[in-house]
């Protein structure tokens, strides 16, 4: 482990080329996929939190059974879609950072929607008496749900960012490992384990740890000023 | 309040592993010292060169240079008129190949330039050649196109041995550099990587196990490049190399030929590290087990062999860090090997 360490600061401080361009992509991929699937899974957790509609159940059976789908499935789901011989091969999108972002968003929105559905289930109809009472509009009713959502949306993005910063079946999948390109920190890891390089290995999953965590303490930060 | 509190801490964690770090260090630096005395003492006494520089590992070469054990590299370019279909079976018809990056990787690979490169690669660093290259092999004099917006990015599915020995990192960069390509390498075992050129991911494949390539060329999926002769351009190899503890407990050093030492290792039940992932050095390993054994790449194969024979499914590192761990027997191409040994049982 020592050594490990070790290592893992003289990568950082030697900043070598291709350390900083794994970080990037990680960054660029597990950024963008779970902002996109906020921006795709709130909207539809509060929906399905919120109003009671014909198929509802349904589709909270299917988005649960989704958050369990294991990501080497998804992977190889897209790897066989977008493969040069699969129907979507037009779109030449196999082994690129774009259809690795579009793999973990489709992993991790329905963690999302499950957050928000559980949160919003939870305090809509207390919400709505109070609403009602006061006698405020649709719209209105809306945006004081949302407000008081906001703080388990913050819950439901660092959840959704733990699982792109350390999800791995997936991205290897679409992805390839491919250096320069589509190798991001836990393909990485998993290229020098499987080449017996173990303390590499070790040396850019303390990296990876370290940053998810200076990540948790700002998001946190900012989450704990809003609950004021 | 919380700000600063939550701040500090988060400090406080950070110094806590840069201490950790430097507190660390030098017990790392000093740790393998002692382990060296009693390693060197038998050294010595076997073989010259290898062992030499094998202070920390015990793994060392028992069986080498025998004809059964030549591993031979091959280039194929991916045709693309194959017969192309999906997952479920139905003819596909217009998948893209760059058959024009190919060949010209194919064809630098092949000329003066490349072929000196890869020869003379890995002397300096291990003082032994890793690759040699093949008597009557294909040579090119083509003149090599420079890139052009549709041909620039070539994608090579190749075997994790030429990619873990630094073959490709060497090469590489020297022909992109000359001609403005963009070489993508898929490192995967030989059959993952012609599974994926099957599936149309690649515009070229770099492999080595000999009986999966003409099953590639016999279902079409390989054409001939101008100028050549063959789908299978063989230009290159080096041996696998039979590994295991020094002490030699199965007395493989003495067995007559590769295939009596694969019997001995099995009469006497020595555990053994099989790749276990298709790649071609599996493929190599089950050919040289005794035949009565019935060992294939099914698991059912040889779950009665499970007290000593491991199926580790992972890579040529991993396999050998696992060998050195268990005092095992493996079957390793000698590149990736002597890579092992002289990053002292971690690869670089």
């Amino acid at each position: 482990m020592g050594s490990s360490i070790q290592k893992a600061i003289e990568l950082i401080l030697s900043a070598d080329p291709e350390l900083l361009n794994i970080l990037a992509t990680t960054a660029r991929v597990c950024l963008t996929s779970s902002i996109l699937a906020l921006v795709i899974g709130v909207p539809l957790g509060i929906l399905f939190g919120a109003e009671r509609f014909p198929g509802r159940r349904v589709l909270l059976v299917l988005n649960r059974t989704l958050i369990g789908m294991p990501p080497v499935v998804c992977g190889l789901l897209f790897y066989m879609l977008f493969s040069g011989v699969g129907p979507f091969r037009h779109l030449h999108l196999l082994f690129t950072v774009k259809l690795m972002i579009l793999a973990q968003v489709v992993l991790i929105t329905p963690i999302i929607i499950g957050i928000m559905e559980t949160f919003v289930a939870d305090t809509a109809p207390a919400l709505r008496e109070t609403a009602r009472g006061l006698g405020f509009g649709r719209i209105k009713e809306y945006r004081l749900l949302i407000n008081e959502c906001l703080y388990s949306i913050f819950s439901a993005y660092l959840l959704s960012f733990a699982r792109a910063i350390a999800e791995v079946g997936a991205v290897a999948m679409v992805g390839g490992a491919i250096a320069w390109k589509t190798n991001v920190m836990t393909t990485a890891i998993m290229m020098y384990t499987n080449r017996g390089s173990f303390t590499l290995g070790i040396a850019l999953g303390l990296i990876l740890l370290t940053l998810s965590l200076l990540v948790n303490v700002v998001l946190s930060l900012m989450q704990g000023r809003l609950s004021r | 309040m919380k700000k600063t509190v939550s701040l500090l801490l988060a400090l406080v964690m950070i110094f806590a592993l840069c201490a950790c770090g430097q507190a660390a260090a030098p017990v790392a630096t000093e740790a393998p010292a002692p382990a060296e005395a009693p390693a060197e003492e038998p050294a010595p006494a076997e073989e010259p060169a290898a062992e030499a520089d094998a202070l920390v590992v015990d793994t060392c070469i028992l069986k080498e240079a025998d004809d059964a054990m030549i591993n031979n590299y091959s280039l194929l370019a991916v045709n693309p008129e194959a017969p192309w279909v999906d997952a479920d079976g139905n003819p596909v018809s217009d998948v893209t190949i760059n058959t024009v990056g190919a060949a010209a990787l194919i064809n630098w690979l092949l000329s003066e330039e490349g072929q000196d490169l890869a020869a003379n690669y890995g002397f300096d660093q291990y003082g032994e050649y890793l690759f040699y290259l093949k008597d009557g092999r294909p040579v090119s004099t083509a003149e090599i196109p420079a890139a052009t917006e549709e041909t620039r990015i070539i994608r090579l599915s190749t075997t994790t041995s030429v990619n873990d020995s630094g073959l490709l990192g060497y090469l590489l960069p020297i022909f992109e550099e000359k001609y403005g390509y963009e070489v993508e390498v898929y490192s995967a075992g030989t059959g993952k990587s012609i599974a994926n050129a099957k599936m149309g991911n690649a515009d070229l494949i770099l492999v080595h196990s000999k009986k999966q390539e003409e099953a590639f060329i016999e279902e079409g999926f390989s054409c001939v490049l101008d100028g050549m002769d063959t789908e299978r351009l063989n230009w290159m190899y080096n041996y696998f190399v039979l590994c295991g503890p020094s002490a030699d407990p199965a007395g493989v050093k003495d067995a007559a030929d590769v295939k009596a030492a694969f019997q001995a290792i099995a009469d006497g039940k020595f555990p053994f590290i099989s790749r276990g992932d298709g790649s071609g050095t599996h493929t190599k390993e089950l050919s040289l087990w005794p035949e009565d054994l019935g060992i294939t790449a099914e698991a059912e194969s040889f779950k009665d062999y499970t007290d000593w024979y491991i199926s580790a499914n992972t890579g040529m590192g991993a396999c050998l860090v696992m060998a050195e761990e268990m005092g095992a027997y493996i079957l390793t191409d000698k590149a990736t090997f002597l890579t092992f040994v002289a990053n002292d049982g971690v690869m670089g």
